[in-house]
C-alpha cells in the first residue's frame, strides 16, 4: 500500500546497473568488480619484505545499543540504521588486520572492519613494516576514496610514511602501499586514517600504536616493563591497557550509509566509545581471533553483535601490581577519564615522559585524566590491597556523555577495574587482558 | 566525501592563491606592504612596532573572505588610520618598554581594550577599572571609548612573552566580531629568545603566531543589519588560524588578494643541524574562541616552554617544560611552543633509499604538495597530477585536532589548518 519513494539509493543502483549494462564487464570500474584480484594490475611491484602488519581499509557494521530518533520523523532512526543487518546498528569505516591471510581472504573482509582498529607496538629502534591496502567502500561504491595510515605523533616523519594525503601519498582503492617505521621514542600514539580526515576519522578508522623503550628486559626497581626509558624503575608496570576514546555522532554515519553530507560543525556525538564499544559492552570479552578459513572475525560465545568490536577494555588486575593504562584520545573533543578510588599517576603525555630537560620530575597523581583530542597520557595505578574481588569504576565525568543514545541510564565510555587477591591472575602476555 | 573535494571546489582558488604564492612572492612586497611595512618576510611573524612603543588604533568596521566564498561583516583594530584588518596588529615591544595605546573608536558603540597579562594599567592615565552605571550594573570590563571618541592606555611591558590584547565592552560580541589581537614583549635577554633563559633562543628566522579564532556568521550577520543576537545561540562555523581560513593560511603575509586579512600561518624551516642550523624555531600559539583548540602539528613535538606569558620555570630555575603533539590553547591563552624536525634517516636517491618499493604512480594517489619520496627531489608525476611542490621540499600539516573545526560551515578542509614546509639544507634550489 505505501508508496515507494525513490530514495539516492535506489538511483546509485540504477546508475550502476545502467553503467555495467553500457560498459561491459571489463570495463567495469574496479570497484564493481567482484574478485578484487582483477584489481591488482601489472604496475604494481611487491614490497621488498613481508610486512609485520597488514591493514586493510574498508567499511563495514557496528553495533550500538540505544536509539537515535530521525528529527521530524515517526519511527525513523539514525541508529539503529535501517539498512544495518541483525544484529547490527551503525554504518562504520575501518581497518581490518589481515597480516598472514591468502590473498582471497583478505578481499572477504570488505565490509567487515574492525572497531576500534587493531592495537600495534614496536619496540623502540625495531623496523616495523606495515602493508595498507584500500577494499572499497561497499556501501558508498560513488566514493573513490583513498586511504592512508597516519602514525599520529611519530617525531621526525617523512611524509612518504606519514599519511596526510596533500603532502604524501594515499592509497587508491585495489592498491596497496608497504610503510616503514623506526620509533625512536617510546611511548603512546594513535593511528588513524588522514584521507578526508574528518569523516574517515570519525567514520572509524582509529586505532592504538605504541612503542616500548629499549629499557624493557632489564629489572629496575622490580619491573622488566616499562612505559618509558625512566632509569629508575618509576614506570615499570606488571599489566597495561590501551584505552582509545572516540564518539559517533549518529547522523553522520547514517548520513554516510544513505548517501548525504553532514555539515561537521554541526557535529554533536550520540555515542561516546571506549576501545569501540560503550559501557556495559567495554566490560564484554574480548573476540577470539581471526578464522584463518575463512579471514572472519570470532566473537566470543553470546556476543556475536560485538564480532566487529573485538576489543575489550576491562581491566583486571592483581593486589599490589601497577597497570600501566594508555589513554588515547580520538574523539573531536575534550575528555575527563575519572577513576575514583585508585589514585592515577600520570608519568606521560603525547609519548613523551615527564620530566624536564634538566631531569625534573613532572609527573603528578590525579583522579581524572582531562585531555584534548589527539592527545594521549599514560597512567600508572597501584592496585590496592583486597581479600576478594573488588571493582572500581573508570568513566567519562563529563556527564552529558555517560549514556548511549537514549539519553538515560550508564553507559559511555565507561569501564571496570576488577583487583584481585595477590597471585589470583597469571601473568599479562597481551595488551587489554 | 569523495576525492580530496578541496581540490574539486576550490581549484581555481587554490591555483590563483598558489601560483601567486609561486610566481609572485618576490615582487609582492614592494607591492602591497604598507609604506611602514618597508620589509615584510612572506612567512614568520609580522611585528608592528617602534621606537617609542607607541601605538595607535582605531576600532573600525570592515570584511573578511572565506576560502568557500564567503564575506564576513567584521569589527577589527587598524594601525592607525590604515583600513581595517583582522586580526588587529602583532604588537612587538620591548620588556621595559612603557607601552602608549591611543584607541580611536569609529563603531557605532564604545569599546576599550583589555590587556591580560599586564599590571597597573592606567587609563588616561587613571588605573583602569571595571565601569558601573549609576545603577551599579557592569557595563564594561574596562574605561571605554564612546562612539567617535578615543582613550589612551598605558603600561609598563615588565615580562616577557606572549599575549593577547582584546576588547573589554561587550567582549562576547566585540571580540568575536574581531576586535582581538597578539602582543609580544620581547626579554631583555635580546629579541632571539622567547624569554630570559637560554635555553629559549630560537633561530630568529623561523618565528611565528597562530592565532585560532572562529566566526559564527549570524553573530555577525546580525551585528551587521542592528539586530539584537543572543549568545544563546552562538555556534561557530568558521575555525581561522591569523585571521584566515585553509588554504589562504598558506599565502604569504600582506597578500595582495586578502587585504584585510594580513597574516599568514606558513611556517617554512630547514631540517635540524648542529652546525648550519642549531635553533629551533618557535611558535606562539594565541586562542581567541570560547573553548580548547587541540592543535597538532605533524611530524614533531613541540616543547611547551611557556603559557600565559610566564615561563615555564621552576622556583630554583628547574625546567618544567614538557613535550605535546597536540598543544591546548584555551580561550585568552597563549602557548609557546620550540621545534624542529631532523633528518634522522637520511634516504636519498642515490642511497641508501627508502627501505620499501612504492607502487608506481598509477596505482598512487598523489598529494599536491607531493614532490618525491626524498628531500630535494622532485619525481615527474603523471599527467594529470597537480603539483604545488617547488623544490623537493618536504610538507607536514599542522591542524586542530578536533577535526569538526578543521571543515567550514558544510565544506570539508577549509578550517584550522596550515603547513610546515622544510626546505632541503642550504645550499638548495628553492626559490
Amino acid at each position: 500500500m505505501s508508496r515507494k519513494i525513490l530514495s539516492r539509493r535506489d538511483f546509485l543502483k540504477i546508475g550502476s546497473g545502467l553503467l555495467a549494462a553500457a560498459a561491459g564487464a571489463k570495463f567495469m570500474p574496479k570497484w564493481l568488480s567482484q574478485s578484487g584480484e582483477v584489481a591488482l594490475a601489472a604496475g604494481l611491484r611487491a614490497p621488498t619484505v613481508d610486512p609485520d602488519l597488514y591493514l586493510v581499509g574498508t567499511d563495514g557494521w557496528a553495533y550500538l545499543p540505544g536509539q537515535v530518533p530521525i528529527p521530524g520523523t515517526v519511527g525513523q532512526y539514525y541508529n539503529p540504521d535501517s539498512l544495518a543487518p541483525a544484529p547490527f546498528t551503525t554504518y562504520m569505516f575501518g581497518f581490518a588486520d589481515t597480516t598472514g591471510l591468502a590473498e582471497p581472504l583478505v578481499h572477504s573482509r570488505r565490509m567487515k572492519c574492525q572497531i576500534s582498529a587493531p592495537i600495534f607496538w614496536v619496540d623502540q629502534g625495531q623496523e616495523y613494516y606495515v602493508k595498507l591496502g584500500n577494499l572499497g567502500l561497499q556501501m558508498r561504491p560513488d566514493l573513490v576514496d583513498s586511504h592512508t595510515l597516519h602514525w599520529h605523533g611519530f617525531r621526525n616523519a617523512w611524509p612518504v610514511f606519514d599519511g596526510e594525503p596533500h603532502s604524501s601519498i594515499a592509497v587508491p582503492i585495489n592498491s596497496h602501499v608497504t610503510l616503514y617505521y623506526k620509533p625512536l621514542d617510546p611511548g603512546t600514539y594513535m593511528y588513524h586514517c588522514h584521507f578526508e580526515e574528518t569523516e574517515h576519522v570519525h567514520m572509524g578508522m582509529t586505532g592504538a600504536v605504541f612503542v616500548r623503550p629499549s629499557q624493557n628486559g632489564t629489572p629496575i626497581g622490580g619491573f622488566t616493563k616499562f612505559a618509558y626509558n625512566d632509569g629508575d624503575g618509576s614506570t615499570g608496570y606488571d599489566r597495561e591497557f590501551a584505552l582509545t576514546l572516540t564518539d559517533v555522532w549518529a547522523e553522520a554515519h547514517w548520513d554516510d550509509a544513505h548517501i548525504q553530507l553532514p555539515d561537521w560543525t554541526s557535529f554533536k556525538a550520540d555515542y561516546h566509545l571506549l576501545n569501540g564499544r560503550v559501557y556495559p559492552d567495554t566490560i564484554a570479552p574480548a573476540g577470539l581471533g581471526t578464522n584463518p578459513l575463512t579471514g572472519d572475525l570470532i566473537p566470543a560465545p553470546g556476543y556475536e553483535y560485538l564480532q566487529y568490536q573485538p576489543i575489550s577494555s576491562l581491566i583486571k588486575i592483581n593486589a599490589g601490581e601497577r597497570a600501566l593504562l594508555r589513554f588515547i584520545n580520538l574523539t573531536f573533543g575534550q575528555q575527563a577519564m575519572t577513576l575514583p578510588g585508585i589514585k592515577m599517576k600520570v608519568v606521560g603525555k603525547d609519548a613523551t615522559l615527564l620530566r624536564g630537560r634538566d631531569g625534573t620530575d613532572l609527573s603528578y597523581e590525579t583522579n581524572t585524566i582531562y585531555f584534548g583530542s589527539g592527545q594521549t597520557t599514560d597512567v600508572i595505578i597501584t592496585a590496592p590491597n583486597v581479600t576478594s574481588l573488588k571493582k572500581y569504576l573508570l568513566y567519562n565525568r563529563n556527564y552529558d556523555r555517560m549514556s548511549n543514545g537514549d539519553g538515560s541510564g550508564y553507559g559511555g565510555q565507561m569501564t571496570e577495574v576488577w583487583v584481585y587477591p595477590a597471585g589470583t591472575l597469571p601473568p599479562q602476555t597481551t595488551p587489554n587482558t | 566525501m569523495k576525492t580530496l573535494p578541496i581540490f574539486r571546489r576550490l581549484q581555481p582558488l587554490l591555483a590563483v592563491v598558489l601560483a601567486l604564492m609561486l610566481v609572485a612572492v618576490p615582487l609582492y612586497v614592494a607591492r602591497t606592504a604598507p609604506a611602514d611595512h618597508t620589509e615584510v618576510p612572506s612567512t614568520g611573524i609580522v611585528c608592528t612596532t617602534n621606537d617609542s612603543a607607541t601605538f595607535t588604533l582605531t576600532a573600525r568596521e570592515g570584511y573578511i573572505g572565506m576560502t568557500d566564498g564567503n564575506t564576513i561583516y567584521m569589527w577589527g583594530y587598524a594601525e592607525g588610520k590604515d583600513d581595517f584588518q583582522y586580526p588587529g596588529p602583532i604588537l612587538c615591544v620591548n620588556q621595559g618598554d612603557t607601552v602608549t595605546i591611543v584607541l580611536h573608536n569609529a563603531l557605532s558603540e564604545p569599546t576599550s581594550m583589555v590587556f591580560p597579562g599586564q599590571s597597573n594599567v592606567l587609563a588616561n592615565n587613571l588605573p583602569a577599572q571595571p565601569q558601573f552605571d549609576t545603577s551599579g550594573q557592569l557595563i564594561s570590563l574596562t574605561n571605554m571609548a564612546p562612539p567617535g571618541g578615543s582613550i589612551t592606555y598605558r603600561f609598563v611591558a615588565s615580562e616577557p612573552g606572549t599575549y593577547v590584547y582584546e576588547s573589554g565592552t561587550n567582549a562576547a560580541i566585540q571580540t568575536q566580531m574581531g576586535l582581538i589581537g597578539a602582543f609580544i614583549v620581547r626579554p631583555s635577554m635580546g629579541e632571539n629568545y622567547a624569554y630570559n633563559r637560554a635555553d629559549t633562543e630560537f633561530n630568529p628566522d623561523t618565528e611565528y603566531i597562530l592565532m585560532l579564532s572562529e566566526i559564527d556568521p549570524m553573530l555577525h550577520q546580525a551585528v551587521e543589519r542592528g539586530q539584537p543576537f543572543d549568545m544563546r545561540q552562538y555556534k561557530a562555523r568558521y575555525f581561522l588560524i591569523n585571521g584566515r581560513t585553509f588554504p589562504d593560511t598558506l599565502a604569504p603575509n600582506h597578500a595582495s588578494w586578502l587585504p584585510t586579512q594580513p597574516y599568514g600561518a606558513l611556517a617554512r624551516i630547514h631540517p635540524y643541524d648542529p652546525v648550519a642550523n642549531p635553533l629551533p624555531a618557535l611558535s606562539r600559539y594565541v586562542g581567541f574562541g570560547v573553548d580548547v583548540y587541540p592543535f597538532h602539528p605533524h611530524a614533531f613535538n613541540g616543547r611547551i616552554i611557556a603559557r600565559d606569558g610566564r615561563l615555564l620555570q621552576g622556583p630554583a630555575s628547574e625546567d618544567l617544560s614538557y613535550e605535546k603533539f597536540s598543544i591546548n590553547v584555551g580561550p585568552g591563552q597563549t602557548i609557546d611552543s620550540l621545534f624542529s624536525w631532523t633528518d634522522v634517516y637520511g634516504w636519498k636517491p642515490s642511497g641508501p633509499q627508502i627501505p620499501v618499493t612504492l607502487p608506481s604512480d598509477q596505482n598512487l594517489t598523489i598529494g599536491a604538495y607531493w614532490g618525491s619520496a626524498y628531500l630535494g627531489t622532485q619525481e615527474t608525476l603523471p599527467t594529470g597530477v597537480v603539483s604545488f611542490n617547488q623544490c623537493g621540499e618536504f610538507y607536514h600539516i599542522a591542524h586542530n585536532h578536533a577535526l569538526q573545526q578543521i571543515t567550514g560551515w558544510g565544506v570539508t578542509l577549509i578550517g584550522q589548518v596550515t603547513f610546515t614546509r622544510i626546505d632541503p639544507p642550504l645550499p638548495n634550489n628553492c626559490p
